[in-house]
């Protein structure tokens, strides 16, 4: 290959570019003029100011001190405290500078009660770098410890102590799944681009609220440079950056009726063993969440410092199912709850004359198979009023065969069953409402008419979650209006000034006319005060409360037929539903209570409404004063890490 | 055309070789000291050895061909650099706040790209002469080569190789003969432009973001925390240095980064006011041995590669040496050859063979 093919452009060899070659000399000089500029600038630092600065360096040094910002406070609808912060006070060594070893770590071994031996066995003996990183020996002791190392710090060189704010969870259990839990960023998350501002070992929203409001919760570390003296005490602060605190969010709940609601889970309130199941109260005129409760539940205090790995083995494999937001994610067969939405759907579709009556016998026959009403004796004659109120399932069989179930389906999601109703703090379950086609596809089966039968009770394949049913209550509450549940009432800014969140927002409208909304109001109304209701439970004096019971079957009624309501094992016991909303002319609040394996709706369910309800309207007629429950907070004490 | 010419060999550029040497071994010296360990052999210098090693390989591989070949070579290394930048950009995981590795972190395709970019715009220049540009609508398509990677760079949020890359790409506009009341035009309506943005159209809370994207340390105080112990260190060097390994700031860790950013700090302190010296001329003389190379050179493709090749040690001397001194902004530019970093200790070996490779065969046609 010769010289001339390989070049290959318009210049072959021999042409370099006369521009280039006369400028040469120029740039060159203006290359050398930031070296001047150095060597100036060396002759200035090193020789000029080097023995000033280099008396700095002997004197020991500059140290970086990062000011943790404090988490912005979670608060209720009328700015009570949630979750807030609270000083911890720690306790580092730095192993460089320790004096003594033995001596130094006794000494903080007596201020601290712990024993001598482990703390040296903490420490060990770190070498070459590490011996600058600072060892932490507790993170959150008592007001009383830290004071007295802190008053021996001169005697204990290379022993640090240190303030940091840390999460507190006022109520402690009180609303633990809706409110979530902090924790250390984990490594998955580091390596995300939406995580970038975030550092390795910082403190961020877990779930719930913490989660989903991170962004605005979190503040904004600071920091300063200290000089510090041989003994590691500051002697003067060069920059300080000071942290910006995160902003708080107010939230929809209602704090007092959060704590009734789950107050209310107590055997001596239920009657029963059930400890387990969820309340969601919402305000049907604008779906703000007011309470929102999952029993059993945790204490979100033992994740705010790192939780220690028995704890959390013990709370993820507990068969109670302690971390699941019940409330939100707990999937029931909604029972005779779904019947007023049955009723509502026979009116629109005008299958139904409300005055003609059905005879129950206590059971009803399809083919071979029987179905049984839960009253042995049958309602006898019932219309649809009478049948609502004391929830006759003979009758709602037959309305329900009528129907169909592509018909049922269609108003029961009409009500936003079976869809997530996308409340803003996510971590939703969808729930289920089958159709035919559903079926057909989940399982490549026909649909069975027994199945329609078991689905116009809302046994069967249904399934809901305790807040679809809130939404759908509440909808049947405020003639049709659909709205997503909301969370968020809005942010509080420095000067304590609310900026509110997104308003109220319209999924919808139901497909029935308002007039046999009220209907089934009426007939709801009776569930509660007429003879013969089943929900006489959620009676509360002087307001009229409309309400439906619902008891879900978990196994088949012939497991557990003629045995005693004590003898049944608590996982084939039924769980119990209860619907309510009021005051009927003109619905505030609705209540929907779940007791897992709680027995009948009506005495499980019913008790739990009725403590929410009570405490609703007390507050509201001044009869009792907001009370500020803040239960007994989890003592502080030494973290080990 | 691997023949290998005796003349070659006679005209080898043993006085570059050497000034390479010399700071590379400089500054595993200085690494040495700035991660010392007790007793043992530390990972940082193993892995620099190692890394040095591979460097060496890559500054023979760039000996070997005709420097006049890689003008074929020099769009597709052009494009393969683009396209490992945009692997990168979709594929690697963000670390420390930027994005901007391989493989695991063994692999820094900001690095590599910048040799591909003086490659394809030496190739430009060589087919559209410097000297006949006039105009700045001239520029539109050099300033696109340009651009390209700087741009996905950028988006990795590498800031400070970004900025380096954009130097280096515009150390041509020195060359053009683009008139000085153009250039005051451009700069009068850009600057303009970006206090118009500024002031007018940008929301304070994106005011804040582009000053966070500007100013990559994220812990406020990070810089200024580093330029304090930095100043520290360089003076508490003095004239002769407090001498090796025994700079107290270095070797109780006062200096972040000691081994990277900062090594010139350790250096400083270590050798003092001689030794810093020391390094700077030789840097110094690197660079005009450089321009003197391009100068030799018979063909422009050549001349315009080794001002290139000059320009990707030149700028990050500057830049570092000017954080480190506390004269510029803290951004995370290393010093080329002399911090420790092994995509950075290949590329640029690599890139001055290719220095070397100008210079050897500069008598062979």
């Amino acid at each position: 290959m010769s010289d001339e093919e390989i070049g290959g452009g318009r210049r072959l060899v021999g042409g370099v570019d006369p521009a280039l070659t006369r400028r040469l000399p120029i740039v060159a000089a203006v290359m050398m003029l930031p070296f001047a500029i150095f060597f100036l600038r060396l002759f200035q630092l090193q020789v000029i100011e080097g023995e000033d600065l280099g008396n700095r360096a002997r004197r020991n040094s500059v140290r970086k001190v990062r000011l943790e910002a404090a988490r912005g406070d979670i608060l209720d609808r009328h700015r009570r405290e949630l979750a807030t912060t609270r000083p911890a006070f720690g306790v580092q060594v730095m192993p460089a500078e320790l004096r003594r070893r033995e001596l130094t770590l006794t000494a903080l071994g007596s201020l601290l009660d712990e024993d001598a031996n482990a703390l040296l066995e903490r420490v060990g003996t770190p070498k070459g770098r590490q011996r600058f990183v600072p060892v932490r020996l507790a993170r959150d002791l008592p007001y009383d410890a830290h004071t007295r190392v802190e008053s021996h710090l001169y005697a204990l060189p290379g022993v640090l102590t240190d303030v940091s704010p840390r999460r507190f969870y006022v109520g402690g259990e009180m609303a633990a799944h809706l409110l979530g839990y902090t924790g250390e960023i984990q490594r998955e998350q580091l390596e995300k681009r939406s995580f970038a501002d975030y550092r390795s070992g910082e403190v961020i929203g877990q779930s719930g609220v913490e989660r989903r409001f991170e962004s605005t919760l979190r503040g904004r570390a600071g920091g300063r440079n200290v000089v510090v003296d041989v003994a590691g005490r500051v002697d003067e602060v060069l920059d300080e950056v000071l942290p910006a605190p995160g902003g708080a969010v107010v939230l929809t709940i209602d704090r007092d009726l959060q704590h009734a609601a789950e107050a209310a889970f107590r055997p001596e309130v239920i009657g029963g063993p059930a400890k387990r199941g969820a309340v969601v109260a919402l305000d049907p005129r604008n779906g703000e969440v007011l309470v929102l409760a999952s029993r059993p539940a945790y204490d979100p205090n033992a994740f705010a410092g790192g939780i220690d790995a028995d704890t959390w083995k013990q709370l993820t494999e507990d068969a109670a199912l302690p971390l699941q937001n019940r409330a939100l994610a707990g999937q029931y067969p909604p029972g005779s709850v779904y019947k007023a939405f049955v009723a509502a759907a026979a009116l629109e579709e005008k299958i139904v004359d409300p005055k003609e009556r059905v005879y129950c016998p206590g059971s009803f026959k399809l083919g071979r198979r029987t179905y049984r009403c839960w009253k042995r004796g049958g309602h006898g004659a019932v219309n649809l009023h009478e049948a609502l109120v004391g929830s006759c399932d003979v009758y709602f069989y037959q309305l329900g065969l009528k129907l169909g179930i592509d018909r049922m389906a269609f108003f029961g999601k009409g009500f936003n069953l079976g869809r997530r109703s996308g409340v803003d703090v996510g971590g939703e379950a969808a729930g289920l409402v089958p159709t035919r086609a559903w079926k057909e596809r989940r399982f490549g089966e026909v649909w069975l008419k027994g199945e329609t039968v078991s689905a116009s009770i809302g046994q069967g394949f249904n399934l809901t979650t305790p807040i679809q049913l809130a939404v759908g209550y509440a909808a049947i509450a405020n003639g049709g209006k659909l709205f997503e549940p909301r969370i968020l009432l809005g942010t509080l800014d420095a000067d304590g000034k609310l900026s509110r969140g997104p308003g109220p927002r319209r999924l919808g409208t139901v497909p029935v006319a308002a007039e046999h909304l009220a209907t089934v109001t009426r007939a709801l109304e009776g569930v509660v005060h007429e003879i013969g209701g089943t929900g006489a439970r959620a009676r509360i004096p002087g307001v009229r409360v409309a309400g439906k019971t619902g008891t879900a079957q978990v196994v088949q009624i012939k497991h557990t037929e003629g045995m005693e309501d004590d003898e049944i094992p608590l996982e084939h016991r039924d769980h119990g539903w209860f619907a309510a909303f009021a005051p009927v002319e003109a619905p505030e609040i609705v209540v929907v209570a779940l007791a897992e394996h709680g027995g009948h709706g009506g005495s499980a369910a019913g008790p739990i409404v009725n403590a929410v309800l009570t405490r609703y309207f007390e507050v509201k007629a001044g009869k009792a004063a907001p009370e500020e429950p803040v239960p007994a907070a989890e003592g502080a004490r030494v973290v080990r890490n | 055309m691997f023949g290998i010419d005796r003349r070659l060999f006679q005209n080898f550029d043993w006085m570059l070789l050497l000034l390479v040497a010399s700071i590379v071994a400089v500054g595993l010296v200085n690494l040495a000291s700035a991660t010392h360990v007790e007793d043992e052999l530390n990972e940082e210098m193993r892995r620099q050895l190692f890394s040095l090693s591979l460097g060496g390989v890559a500054l023979l591989a760039a000996l070997l061909i005709d420097y006049r070949h890689f003008e074929r070579f020099a769009l597709p290394a052009y494009a393969v650099c683009l396209i490992l930048l945009a692997t990168t950009l979709l594929f690697a995981p963000v670390t420390r706040g930027s994005q901007s590795w391989l493989f695991g972190g063994r692999l820094q395709p900001s690095e590599l790209a910048k040799l591909g970019l003086i490659l394809a715009l030496a190739r430009y220049f060589h087919r559209n002469p410097l000297g006949e540009i006039q105009r700045l609508r001239d520029l539109g398509r050099p300033g696109l080569i340009a651009l390209l990677p700087v741009g996905l760079i950028v988006a990795q949020r590498d800031m400070g190789v970004a900025l380096l890359t954009l130097l280096i790409g515009s150390t041509y506009l020195a060359f053009t003969r683009i008139s000085w009341r153009s250039w005051i035009g451009v700069a009068v309506v850009g600057v303009a432009a970006l206090i118009t943005l500024w002031m007018f159209v940008l929301a304070p809370y994106q005011q804040r973001r582009i000053l966070d994207v500007v100013d990559p340390g994220r812990d406020p105080l990070s810089s200024g925390y580093q330029a304090i112990q930095s100043r520290i260190a360089i003076g508490s060097g003095g004239l002769m240095g407090t001498g090796y390994r025994a700079g107290t700031q270095t070797q109780l860790r006062f200096l972040p980064t000691q081994h990277t950013d900062f090594a010139f700090s350790v250096l400083a302190e270590e050798w003092g006011f001689v030794g810093s010296c020391g390094v700077l001329t030789l840097y110094l003389i690197l660079i005009l041995w450089g321009l003197r190379i391009s100068r030799n050179s018979k063909d422009s493709f050549g001349a315009l590669l080794a001002v290139g090749l000059v320009s990707t040690i030149l700028w990050p001397v500057i830049l570092n040496i000017g954080m480190v001194l506390g004269l510029a902004p803290v951004i995370g530019v290393p010093l080329p050859l002399f911090s420790y970093g092994g995509s950075a200790l290949v590329t640029s070996l690599f890139g001055l063979g290719l220095l070397m490779n100008l210079s050897m065969r500069r008598y062979t046609f």
